[in-house]
């Protein structure tokens, strides 16, 4: 038994007697902080009411997911470590966090309580808030991971009205939906507007015998399927230079796989990222899609077919 | 009239012990805190309070949200546009969200400067920690329910960084998702957390807390201990 336990135990009895009700003394106290709190609750939801984003597009590979405020310090602390150390870090970091916070009354068992006296733990804690305050202002500040981009409405209309007419039942698109007909993402990117158009208002007129019925679709209608069609490209073949096209020139700083430098993002899944005409667009002047990027632009160091193929290349990564 | 009123107040003293309960409970001594180290004993209660908003704020939007992909959405677009009150009472639900766990760790602050968690009350610090990690998981299940692009977006980072975990991790990052990509079993999955577990573990865990806190008394303000003891 410690021997300042029992004597706590005592002076806190001494302390508790001459202390005062609970009921009204405390209780006005926290009566008053609640009615404070909750008018500053009020007044927030009813002038700066909840927002809501566009529906939850699982295509669409260039939304920039931010977490809740409190958690950004995380996401932040998890930068300082690469590659395949944050996955570990990612859950030591806050499992360690976690059994240190309960570990507290454990570590610190001494009868001194007042901040002043115990400077360790003080200063654990204040290091600990200033530590929080710094990694979220700099997740606050960070770049976004993907550069935003204006999401053509056209085409996210389009997308909404492909989901709610159930053209997935037939079509394929990334893989889902039926058999019945042709995969749209395969096929729907190569043909021309005017054919679309057309086989939108009636298949039959431009694909004698089809099995697609007639829609009796709006002009607006067909205009924005047209567009959500146009936006999917057919994936395209690169050729056997293009891995070494990307040994020579981008290994040196990117990683693809196991290989490469530390220098640049890991590409290994820049498919599920990026498509091609980004890419091209990027490796050609990387400057015009990111203004404070590192890498050299490639146009005039390559040629516009090496472009291209690379381009190719690094959008089937990851697929 | 009176003796009638006196009666009825006795019969129910009997039956349930309320006297003696309310004695306990309200007329217990607290150690003296004065100014604005008193107020910073209020914030405990100021967490508790808010949980009761969100718990009553949270009844209300389940009335008309539906945790399902294709409803999910236009549900909480009806809420906001066509109920009654519909928009504040999303709007209190969301800022409390935020306030809950500001108020958590304030309390915790002032619970961990003030050195409250030592002997006797180690474990009334444990039940807190318990609790801080089950606001996190009202935080982080929530967030999906509105199926929009920040909350589809944000769990799928979530539950790929919880399928890191060594090991059990794929495991882990299934049982959240409940299938290969994210859909359907994932919001009923999150919807059932948010709604029955977490809230009935955490009025469970508040209970051990405050009985901890009123079994043990609360703590008085630390006092500087006096100069050098050898
Ligand atoms: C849902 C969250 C929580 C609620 C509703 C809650 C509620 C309360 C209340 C009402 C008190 C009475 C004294 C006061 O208000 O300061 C209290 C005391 C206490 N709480 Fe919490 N608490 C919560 C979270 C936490 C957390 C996160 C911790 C620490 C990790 C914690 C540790 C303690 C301790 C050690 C005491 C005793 C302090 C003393 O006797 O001075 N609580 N809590």
């Amino acid at each position: 038994m410690n021997p300042w336990h029992e004597d706590y135990k005592r002076r806190y009895a001494q302390l508790k007697e001459n202390g005062k009700s609970f009921f009204p003394h405390t209780v006005f106290k926290d009566v008053c902080v609640a009615l404070l709190v909750l008018t500053v609750l009020f007044a927030l939801a009813y002038y700066r009411p909840a927002e809501l984003e566009p529906l939850a597009d699982p295509t669409d590979t260039h939304y920039n997911p931010r977490p809740e405020w409190y958690f950004l310090f995380l996401f932040q602390a998890l930068k300082f470590f690469p590659g395949n150390l944050e996955a570990v870090a990612a859950i030591l970091l806050p499992g360690l966090g976690v059994l240190l916070l309960m570990g507290v009354p454990f570590l610190d068992r001494g009868p001194k309580r007042h901040p002043f006296d115990r400077p360790l733990w003080t200063g654990l804690g204040l290091a600990g808030i200033a530590g929080f305050a710094a990694l979220t202002w700099a997740g606050v500040r960070s770049p976004l991971t993907n550069p935003t981009e204006e999401a053509d409405p056209q085409v996210a209309a389009g997308r909404r009205l492909y989901d709610q007419m159930s053209c997935a039942y037939c079509h394929k698109i990334g893989g889902k939906g039926g058999a019945v007909g042709p995969a749209l993402d395969k096929v729907a990117g190569d043909e021309t507007e005017e054919w679309l158009t057309r086989h939108f208002k009636d298949p039959q007129s431009v694909t004698p015998g089809s099995a697609m019925p007639k829609m009796n679709l709006l002009d607006d209608e067909v205009k924005i399927l047209v567009a959500y069609m146009k936006s999917m490209h057919a994936e395209e073949p690169f050729t056997k230079a293009a891995p070494k096209i990307f040994a020579d020139n981008c290994a040196a700083c990117h990683k693809l796989g196991k290989e490469g430098g530390e220098a640049g993002p890991d590409l290994s899944f820049i498919g599920t990222a990026r498509d091609k005409a980004f890419i091209k667009k990027y490796v050609e002047d990387p400057s015009t899609s990111k203004p404070d990027s590192a890498m050299p632009a490639f146009k005039g160091q390559l040629t516009d077919v090496q472009i291209e193929d690379v381009a190719r290349y690094l959008s089937s990564q990851g697929r | 009239m009176k003796d009638c009123a006196l009666a009825a107040y006795s019969w129910v003293c009997e039956r349930t012990g309320l006297d003696q309960v309310w004695t306990a409970l309200m007329e217990r001594h607290i150690p003296e805190a004065k100014g604005w180290v008193g107020l910073l004993y209020t914030l405990g209660s100021a967490t508790m309070m808010i949980f009761t908003v969100q718990a009553v704020t949270g009844f209300l939007l389940a009335t008309n949200y539906v945790p399902s992909p294709d409803h999910a959405y236009d549900s909480v677009r009806y809420i906001d546009a066509a109920v009654l009150f519909g928009r504040v009472v999303r709007g209190l639900h969301h800022w409390g969200a935020s306030f809950m766990v500001v108020f958590a760790v304030l309390h915790m602050l002032r619970v961990y400067f003030m050195g409250s968690y030592k002997y006797p009350r180690e474990a009334t610090w444990l039940a807190g920690v318990g609790l801080l990690l089950l606001v996190l998981g009202f935080s982080f299940t929530g967030y999906l329910l509105p199926w929009d692009q920040k909350a589809y977006w944000a769990t799928v980072v979530g539950t790929t960084i919880a399928g890191q975990t060594p090991v059990v991790g794929a495991w882990i990052a299934n049982i959240l998702r409940g299938t290969d990509g994210m859909g359907a079993p994932t919001l009923s999955r999150f919807y059932a957390l948010h709604v029955l577990a977490l809230p009935a573990l955490t009025a469970g865990l508040i209970g051990v807390h405050l009985f901890l806190v009123v079994w043990h008394g609360i703590s008085e303000p630390p006092k500087r201990s006096p100069g050098k003891v050898p």
